[in-house]
């Protein structure tokens, strides 16, 4: 057992719920259950919490503010979904302005039954999440440790999944640059990426059978390749952006210039593809906020 | 003992120390509140968890100012207990702090201002009354070192019972604990977030908890060394102020800033100045020392005491001794 599991801080956010789960919540800190004697802070911050509890089903205002808090908070991280409603919307789950349960926003590890879930089922579901956040972080530790024993494949359509859950995290990190979520790997939806995987060439980078980046590249008549590469925000510097951008050469013999873009603050991006040869031609406006700069490069 | 051997003693003991108390008042918080509480090692598993955390910066340059803090708070308890001068740990404590807001203003969120700018009056609030603290050591022992002072055969405590008092006072602001957690607000308040340390996370807060943990082993100390002439005193008498601290912790509501600089400031003129003026009326001598010693500006404490006039300094420049 490792100190994840004896030190869980934990957020709790309220995303619609009728509060009866929230005073549940609130009753696991009082005398009679007392969970701080499994070390647990109910902390407001998320940067410093490991658990993210939500009562209540998501509404048009809440989606916004339950993926803030939980991009917000350090990895590794676990959702608890507590009482009926953070599980499937409950009895609101018709109501006009609900999306269904938490998980139609972000992944939940746990869920916790009941209407209002009782303070014992929530203490139980804490010491589940306690699992999975020990698991979340053995796969961490053991993914950044065989980072140079990482593989490079071909990606096919079972993989879109994962491809599009990497993409939006990394999308994440610079939207928020430009606070700005319309990037298009953001936008994007599973039809969409198949269609996508369908015609261009994807190549994964694969660690421990866990997806950390991809890359896809297309040959246009001309022999222009068009390429772009995702790496997940937590293994770059690592060389994978790199490597995956090699791969993509390779995989197209035929193509004599490959061009790329990325938005304008993309600064790590940028020094990276200056560092591969790649050159600026030309920037267009996305969005007001964004701006796209391509660049290109020869093949030597 | 050997200076050397009290520092290195230090640099081992004291954040293992700091740990056990930090588990203690945790514990002891929750036995006043009639809870069980977590167990005395919780702050080193939540240290030992943060370590392994994803750590989540605004900018990178604000963990450097904290890696400073750390190391100035470590200076400082080293300086104490290697039996430096007096005024220099002062100096040294706050250039630690100053850093510590620094670091939260470098992270630019509105939270994280709110708490370094009641930090900044916390400080405001405290540093006359630990001047003064230090006064008062010197005019009972006629030295600002800490060796002197600790070394003297009268316990202090006796003389100086209002500067005692008063200290009591600035520790409770430098603890941040209730009704002065104004700018890092523990337990359940949150409408700061977590103040000063909002936009901290893994590694660094890790870093923030053990200076923490250092910063209140070195107070205790200072505690001790009114009670100095009896070590075992002296002992039992810091411990009972870390417990005392923790009951006020439970008892009172927070103030606001206001009260809070008002009320320490008021209390380093009574308590403080008082007893510095009474002191001197009673050694006979005319108070125009200690008078001296406290109206002209903290740079200049000196002047009266060394012989030697020195030029103004600029602020925050430890003078040195000649």
């Amino acid at each position: 057992m490792s100190s994840f599991s004896k030190s869980p801080w934990i957020i709790h956010y309220d995303a619609s719920s009728c509060n009866g789960c929230d005073i549940e919540v609130l009753a696991c800190l009082t005398p009679v259950f007392d969970v701080e004697r499994l070390g647990v802070v109910n902390t407001g911050n998320p940067k410093h919490a490991d658990i993210f509890l939500v009562t209540g089903a998501v509404n048009e205002q809440s989606h916004v503010v339950i993926r803030n808090i939980y991009n917000q908070m350090p990895e590794p991280k676990v959702v608890v979904a507590v009482g009926v409603c953070a599980a499937t919307g409950g009895v609101f789950r018709e109501c006009y302005n609900i999306s269904g349960g938490v998980d139609s926003v972000i992944p939940v590890d746990v869920h916790v039954p009941g209407c209002a879930a009782r303070p014992e089922a929530i203490i139980d579901g804490v010491v589940q999440a306690l699992g999975v956040l020990e698991k979340k972080h053995a796969d961490m530790v053991a993914t950044a440790a065989n980072i140079d024993q990482t593989i490079y494949l071909p990606a096919e359509a079972g993989d879109a999944p994962a491809v599009l859950a990497l993409q939006k995290v990394a999308g994440q990190t610079e939207a928020e640059l430009y606070g700005d979520e319309s990037l298009p790997v953001l936008q994007q939806t599973l039809t969409e990426l198949l269609g996508d995987m369908g015609r261009m060439l994807f190549i994964k980078a694969v660690v421990n059978s866990k997806l950390i980046g991809f890359a896809r590249g297309e040959i246009r008549p001309d022999g222009i390749c068009e390429t772009a590469v995702v790496v997940h925000p937590y293994f770059r510097r690592h060389g994978i952006g790199r490597r995956l951008h090699e791969e993509i050469e390779q995989a197209f013999p035929d193509a004599h210039r490959f061009e790329t873009f990325t938005g304008q603050r993309n600064e790590p991006g940028l020094r990276l593809l200056a560092k591969l040869g790649y050159r600026e031609f030309k920037t267009e406006p996305f969005t007001p906020a964004i701006m796209w700069v391509h660049l290109q490069r020869e093949r030597q | 003992m050997n200076t050397w051997v009290r520092v290195i003693l230090y640099l081992i003991a004291a954040p293992v120390v700091g740990c056990l108390l930090a588990g203690w008042d945790r514990r002891i918080s929750a036995r006043m509140q009639s809870r069980r509480g977590p167990p005395i090692l919780q702050p080193l598993y939540d240290v030992q968890k943060l370590w392994q955390k994803q750590n989540i910066v605004v900018r990178r340059s604000q963990n450097f100012y904290i890696v400073f803090f750390l190391l100035l708070v470590v200076f400082t308890g080293a300086l104490f207990f290697a039996g430096s001068d007096l005024l220099l740990v002062i100096f040294a404590l706050t250039l630690a702090a100053i850093f510590f807001v620094l670091g939260a203003y470098n992270a630019s969120s509105p939270y994280s201002f709110v708490g370094a700018e009641r930090e900044l009056i916390q400080m405001m609030a405290y540093e006359p009354m630990i001047l003064l603290t230090a006064i008062g050591m010197y005019i009972a022992t006629k030295s600002f070192s800490v060796d002197a002072i600790a070394g003297h055969p009268t316990l202090l405590v006796l003389m100086l019972p209002g500067i005692f008092l008063g200290f009591l006072y600035t520790l409770e602001i430098k603890f941040r604990k209730s009704p002065f957690d104004l700018s890092c607000s523990h337990h359940a308040h949150q409408e700061l977030v977590r103040g000063i340390t909002t936009e901290f996370s893994g590694r660094t807060l890790a870093l923030i908890e053990i200076a923490h943990w250092y910063e209140n082993v070195f107070l205790l100390g200072w505690v001790y060394l009114f009670f100095a002439s009896s070590p075992l005193l002296g002992v039992a008498v810091s411990l009972l102020v870390f417990v005392f601290v923790i009951l006020v912790d439970n008892v009172f509501a927070r103030l606001k800033w206001q009260t809070a600089i008002r009320s320490a400031w008021v209390v380093a003129a009574v308590l403080g100045f008082g007893n510095i003026l009474v002191l001197s009326l009673l050694s006979g001598k005319p108070a125009t020392a200690a008078l001296v010693a406290a109206t002209k500006p903290v740079e200049r404490v000196e002047v009266p005491i060394h012989g030697a006039p020195l030029a103004p300094n600029p602020a925050g420049v430890a003078p040195r001794r000649n």
